[in-house]
């Protein structure tokens, strides 16, 4: 497999997941805002910072704006409209190695995207078109999986996506943790919405109910989203996957070691003492061991810039 | 012939659907006969719903300069062109001895010239063209073929006579668009394939894999590794690049995936390292292949690779310097090449020619320019030409001065009445001018495609196919007709 290909696959793996992901978050925020009272101090401005967007660059904006540029401003790259069409080019740019299928799809989830996503951060449908867009990149996905043979391509079609939801994972337990600091009074009282919401950003409600305690508090649901072994959303999970991916790659040493290294980080069992600003400072020490994995990727495999 | 409530006439032109008299031809009459019980709204519906497949399969062509949007649907009328198959047979051993002629021409220009030096062709013509390439001499690829993927362009005039317009030798780009164009076409009208008996287009495909494989370095053991070699994802025939490296299911390469060896092979970078390559259907023309080589400046090529190829370790499709033969002045000598080589007489006809580097055709082409079509020896795409008829006099003007300026670089040809078939226009079928351009495929046997890519003039009375200028395509049938 080419190496410039294989930067491609990976890409479409993070840009698709990142896609789904992004979609998933607003819905579900949206969702959260009409639970809380206004004094619990969930705004709009939260949820970029899951998103890793400096706060000062939005300024006072409204949530109007807010959503334009989260879902369908082509110029943010952290938008929906930005994803897809990230997503869209990279099947466009390796459609040679990836099912026909996936292409149809993912054209016309960009069609679609480019139509109703502006309309949808004004209010219009949001929450139907974000149905539309998540179902779309799930429709995509299944065709990879279902159609693709398990060789390079689809090794770093998967390392690329589960690095991405490892991170996103990362990113949302971050933001929840940081209203444990902020208002603990509050947090108490409506802290089982706010966990809830976040299992239902990663579609982990359900599967935590399964198998976890019927509860739902705050240190049950980050140890369920760090160390499960089964839920594929989990970080725990997540790394494993991408190892056994890895491990049928040529030249696959310094990224293994890599991701061990990662696996280690994952305390297991949670502290039970753990506060919200040592779960903030454990999120920053992933995030920056999945840049680490990224940079591995980059240097093994890639083409040299 | 009716169309609906619409009656159908091509005038005096001479239209590939009915004949004079407004019957249909009979190869075209069950298609006709389909056509005229189909409602108008029926047909809109289903020319919806091929482009709507065309948007969602991502059939594309690229625009540069259009920024973001840099994908175009692919345009395509959901009127079938038909030809006879007898008519087809005839055309097809015309093609095939033209492209073996005109692959022995351009190994004998490369070593021993023996054309040139029998005075049938001048040399001063091939010395002065800078299709030439000096570092060409003295090679000899395999089976004595240069150009393996050839796409003439053909014409019917007012008579009803097929000519050979012109021979792409270089990068000839169209297929990928003839093999979706049936693929779309049997999406939206399938029930019509159920009554004719029309050949196949699909094996376009394995038969250019075979072909690549054949023209490998004698040396390589084993399967020979092909790949098809791109200037990248802003091309505007991506799409057929992409296409054709996935249906042939190699590997889709750039210039910097590629790299010359010390040993003069040539690899490309895989996840696991170096890996040889033994055939490189290129896609880039000859002088941005090899900055070595040609064109310094170049960013798309690869460093080495002339070297390589003159070595023998890798074969390139087509072979660089091939592009001396689809010179507009040397396709005037078409004719004569045949009978120099192949000593037969031209199956397909060529149109007639005025060369304006002799002086009496320069002074008939000045002096008639109002009636003719003049060409620049070596653009294509449509690019740098006057159509006499449909030009201003300012523009015969300036045409007059560019060829006292350089003449060499000019041919002019009659104004071609070109054939028409029907075409659905806003609401209603009309009568459109079309070409044909079907490819022609050697290594170490030769192929042809059953029809080729048909491109229309879209807009009404014009000539220029074109899809970078406003032209359509059609799917092209050619229908099995019993004895």
């Amino acid at each position: 497999m080419l190496s410039r290909s294989a930067e491609r696959v990976y890409w479409l793996g993070r840009y698709l997941e990142r896609a789904e992901n992004t979609a998933r978050i607003v819905q579900q925020y949206s969702q959260l805002l009409l639970d809380l009272p206004p004094e619990v101090g969930v705004k709009w401005h939260e949820l970029l910072t899951i998103f890793g967007v400096d706060e000062a660059r939005l300024g006072d904006s409204d949530v109007a704006s807010i959503m334009h540029y989260m879902l369908a401003d082509p110029t943010s790259n952290n938008s929906l409209a930005f994803c897809i069409r990230n997503a869209r080019d990279n099947i466009r740019n390796a459609r040679d190695l990836l099912p026909q299928e996936s292409w149809e799809s993912a054209n016309e989830l960009d069609q679609y995207a480019r139509k109703y996503l502006g309309p949808a951060a004004t209010g219009e449908n949001t929450f139907e078109v974000l149905s539309d867009c998540i179902s779309h990149c799930q429709q995509i996905n299944g065709v990879l999986i279902g159609t693709m043979s398990h060789d390079s391509p689809y090794h770093f079609l998967r390392i690329g996506q589960n690095i991405e939801r490892a991170d996103m994972t990362s990113r949302i337990i971050d933001v929840a943790a940081a209203y444990l600091q902020k208002n603990e009074r509050l947090v108490l009282r409506y802290g089982s919405t706010l966990w809830t919401n976040v299992l239902k950003s990663v579609s982990g409600f359900q599967m935590y109910r399964q198998y976890c305690q019927p509860e739902v508090e705050g240190l049950s649901v980050i140890d369920f989203l760090l160390n499960d072994s089964k839920f594929p959303r989990a970080i725990r999970y997540c790394l494993q996957r991408a190892h056994r991916r890895a491990s049928a790659l040529p030249r696959n040493q310094s990224l293994l070691s890599a991701i061990d290294t990662t696996i280690e980080r994952l305390p297991s069992p949670l502290p039970e003492e753990l506060d919200g600003a040592s779960v903030t400072e454990l999120m920053d020490l992933l995030q920056r061991e999945f840049a680490t994995l990224h940079s591995v990727i980059v240097d093994t495999w890639f083409l040299p810039a | 012939m009716r169309f609906g409530s619409e009656n159908y006439s091509a005038g005096d032109f001479y239209d590939e659907l009915i004949d004079r008299d407004g019957n249909p031809r009979p190869h075209a009459r069950l298609l006709a006969e389909y056509l005229s019980g189909l409602p108008t709204d029926d047909l809109l519906e289903r020319q919806l719903a091929a482009d709507s497949t065309i948007e969602d399969m991502g059939i594309s062509f690229t625009i540069y300069s259009e920024g973001d949007n840099i994908d175009r649907a692919w345009p395509l009328d959901i009127i079938p062109r038909t030809i006879p198959s007898a008519e087809w047979d005839h055309v097809e051993r015309g093609l095939k001895q033209r492209v073996m002629a005109l692959n022995l021409f351009i190994d004998d220009l490369y070593n021993d010239r023996r054309i040139l030096n029998d005075k049938v062709v001048p040399a001063d013509l091939i010395d002065s063209s800078k299709n030439y390439l000096q570092p060409c001499r003295g090679i000899r690829p395999r089976h004595g073929v240069w150009a393996h993927i050839c796409g003439s362009d053909l014409v019917r005039d007012g008579d009803g006579t097929m000519y050979v317009l012109e021979d792409n030798l270089r990068v000839p780009s169209g297929v990928s668009y003839m093999l979706e164009n049936r693929n779309v076409i049997k999406r939206v009208l399938p029930m019509i394939f159920r009554n004719h008996t029309i050949r196949p287009v699909s094996e376009y495909p394995s038969q250019l894999i075979e072909m690549l494989r054949s023209i490998a370095p004698t040396s390589v053991p084993g399967k020979p590794e092909v790949v098809v070699l791109t200037p990248g994802v802003y091309n505007s025939a991506y799409f057929e690049h992409s296409y054709l490296a996935r249906t042939m299911g190699v590997e889709l390469v750039e210039g910097n995936d590629l790299t010359v060896g010390d040993d003069d092979f040539v690899y490309m970078r895989s996840i696991d390292g170096l890996k040889r390559v033994d055939t490189i259907y290129r896609r880039i023309d000859d002088t941005f292949i090899d900055p070595e080589a040609f064109r310094p400046d170049s960013m798309l090529g690869v460093p080495g690779i002339m070297r390589a190829w003159r070595a023998g370790n890798v074969a390139l499709a087509n072979a660089p310097g091939s592009g001396v033969a689809d010179d507009k002045v040397i396709y005037s000598y078409v004719p004569e090449i045949i009978r120099y080589y192949m000593s037969e007489d031209p199956i397909i006809p060529n149109v007639p020619t005025w060369r304006c580097s002799d002086k009496q055709h320069l002074d008939h082409v000045l002096a008639n320019i109002g009636d003719l079509v003049v060409k620049p020896a070596n653009e294509s795409g449509g690019y740098g030409m006057l159509v006499g008829p449909h030009a201003s006099a300012a523009e015969h003007d300036k045409f007059r001065e560019l060829l006292k300026a350089d003449p060499r670089n000019y041919i002019a040809q009659p104004t071609l009445a070109l054939s028409t078939a029907p075409t659905l226009c806003d609401d209603k079928l009309e009568p459109r001018h079309l070409d044909l351009r079907p490819f022609i495929l050697q290594g170490d046997r030769i192929s042809v495609t059953a029809g080729g890519l048909t491109r229309v003039a879209m807009r009404k009375g014009s000539l220029v196919v074109n899809s970078s200028q406003g032209g359509g395509s059609k799917d092209t049938w050619i229908v099995e007709m019993d004895p």
